[in-house]
């Protein structure tokens, strides 16, 4: 599955990669957040994270954060990136009222 | 105590991956690589897992970057030669290879083909790649070297009408074939799931 940017639907390990950047974090911590917000459910290898961070870095959605003096390199959002995450949650709370409505009313 | 084992696996990639493993399970954790060198010391048994990566493709600095990397995830990383090959001045071409590392030689990423990453075993399964995505873009990069060399033999036999050079291409179809097969069911599996 990919990232569909023009209707706006992100992949699950796209979002989760935004939102876990949204203060800086490296490598690992990325890796980490993932895995405890989803309660394991979604754990990334390394390789799979490193490939999505290069290109969402590329795509300009994140950036690397401080000086690149410390030996671990750390990821931010931009504003970009802010930007498509909040269309992606649009989106998603759209879709969430519209499923409850149909499937919650009473019948 | 420590261990020297001199092994050769060529392309086998899992079948490295495995004994590393089997010697991990045993209590032997890597120290080394050479050539054919892999040397251990004791450990746990069961301490440690391993991954073995084909990493032929990168440029040399994109190459630097993964180890980095993986080596800030706590992992440890070394890196092995795929060929047997001493030579010292050693050049080749690797138009299979991304932008920018082409060329291999000695001083840049020849005899650096392979990542093998080592992680302390917290009982979970150890993979670099889990999205169906992204296991097919490096079952790409595993076909590709195979793919060119058999079209160049295939062409080469067929240009100068010579059969010698079909002995050299046929049995590069076998992992032509067997990473084809391997990259269509992740490419069937990537359009419904994402992990």
């Amino acid at each position: 599955m990919r990232d569909n940017v023009k209707g706006g639907a992100l992949t699950e390990v796209t979002f989760y990669i935004l939102l876990s950047v949204y203060s800086p974090r490296h490598g690992y911590m990325i890796m980490q957040f993932i895995e405890e917000q989803t309660g394991g459910r979604l754990s990334l290898g390394a390789g799979t994270l490193y490939g999505a961070l290069n290109s969402l870095q590329e795509k300009g959605w994140i950036e690397p954060y401080g000086s690149s003096e410390g030996r671990k390199k750390e990821y931010l959002i931009t504003a970009q990136g802010k930007e498509i995450a909040e269309k992606e949650l649009f989106r998603l709370q759209e879709l969430v009222n519209i499923a409850v409505g149909i499937m919650q009313q009473p019948s | 105590m420590g261990k020297k084992c001199y092994r050769y696996f060529g392309g086998f990639l899992s079948v490295q991956e495995t004994w590393l493993n089997k010697m991990a399970e045993k209590g032997f954790r890597l120290v080394r690589t050479g050539k054919m060198l892999y040397e251990f010391e004791a450990c746990e048994p069961g301490q440690v897992r391993y991954c073995v990566e084909f990493i032929g493709q990168k440029r040399e600095d994109s190459a630097a970057e993964y180890h980095d990397f993986l080596e800030d995830m706590g992992y440890r990383v070394f890196y092995k030669n795929i060929n047997l090959n001493y030579s010292v001045g050693k050049i080749r071409l690797r138009p299979w290879a991304e932008a920018g590392g082409r060329i291999a030689a000695n001083a840049t990423t020849y005899n650096r083909e392979l990542l093998i990453v080592e992680k302390e075993n917290d009982g979970k399964e150890f993979k670099l790649h889990t999205t169906y995505e992204d296991r097919e873009t490096y079952c790409k990069t595993l076909r590709n070297p195979y793919l060119f060399l058999f079209l160049l033999f295939a062409a080469m036999g067929i240009l100068m009408q010579s059969w010698m050079w079909g002995i050299f291409a046929v049995p590069l179809l076998v992992p032509v074939f067997f990473y084809q097969m391997e990259l269509l069911k992740l490419r069937k599996q990537a359009k419904s799931k994402e992990w």
